[in-house]
């Protein structure tokens, strides 16, 4: 674990954990919370084994389909653990994608109440890869600021 | 802490216009003259040296006097308070969570209802 880098997340679900699971491998269940709501999930790949492929794309309308994920499963143990990549695409090319690069464990177990659901996310440093390619960089944090800066316009607005 | 996010806000005002964010872009490929900058903006050197003022106010960018040129510089430090990459990728998840807990809570009770239905059908 680097805190600087990682992220935990430690849940009890209130539900049993076969349906959890089934949640994360049944791709129109899964279509149904991987994007929040109106954003339209479309599940191309969800397959659930060690260097299958998930692929997702979003739709603000509908129709135009925008890319959203595009990732390799590392490690499937039934009802257990899901960890992938998205520095190897579905198509096991290395990739550097945009915001930051990671690699998400997802852990199920039983709970008196459901299901324990813990998720680690360790991210690569997305700093050093600036220094690096500092007009890159700045391209990409010009996006981010677009954001932060329409948000700041709307809290001003109100 | 209180005075992080009054560090926060000044950055997200001075953010919060699109001269300012040009200037900003600008600045990212490197220090640039007062004089230089303006030149790119349809508007009187006061109104731009406002929007200088502003900038330099909350950090974003910080200004040196030579003889008669005054030039602003970026500064990368300020920019990543509000560049808080890992809170942004906490909250993705946390709230992918919650739509995960509800959709399977909301799906267990449904089925629940489905077999309380089932069992009043028979007699």
């Amino acid at each position: 674990m680097n805190p600087d880098l990682d992220l935990v997340l430690d849940r009890v679900i209130r539900a049993p954990r076969a349906l959890v699971w089934s949640a994360w491998t049944d791709p129109s269940s899964f279509a149904q919370w991987w994007l929040p709501a109106p954003t339209i999930c479309r599940v191309d790949r969800l397959d659930v084994r060690p260097g299958g492929g998930l692929v997702t794309r979003m739709s603000e309308d509908g129709v135009d389909f925008q890319p959203h994920v595009d990732a390799s499963f590392l490690v499937v143990e039934d009802q257990e653990r899901i960890v992938f990549t998205n520095t190897i695409d579905s198509e096991w090319r290395p990739v550097a994608p945009a915001p930051v690069h990671m690699t998400a464990e997802i852990k199920f177990a039983d709970h008196p109440d459901g299901t324990d659901y813990r998720i680690v996310v360790r991210h690569g440093d997305p700093s050093s890869r600036a220094r690096h390619h500092e007009l890159g960089f700045f391209d990409g944090w010009g996006s981010v600021t677009e954001q932060l800066a329409s948000v700041a316009e709307g809290l001003v607005l109100r | 802490m209180a005075q992080y996010s009054a560090a926060v806000d000044e950055v997200f005002v001075a953010l919060a216009d699109p001269t300012r964010r040009e200037v900003i872009r600008r600045l990212g490929r490197g220090p640039t003259s007062v004089g230089e900058l303006a030149r790119e903006f349809p508007m009187t050197l006061p109104s731009f040296m406002k929007h200088v003022r502003t900038l330099e106010g909350s950090g974003l960018i910080r200004t040196t006097k030579r003889g008669r040129v005054r030039t602003c510089a970026l500064d990368r430090d300020r920019l990543a308070l509000v560049e808080d990459w890992l809170a942004e990728q906490r909250r993705i998840w946390e709230e992918r969570t919650d739509r995960l807990d509800s959709f399977v809570t909301g799906h267990q009770a449904q089925q629940q209802e489905q077999q309380q239905e089932q069992k009043e059908e028979k007699p």
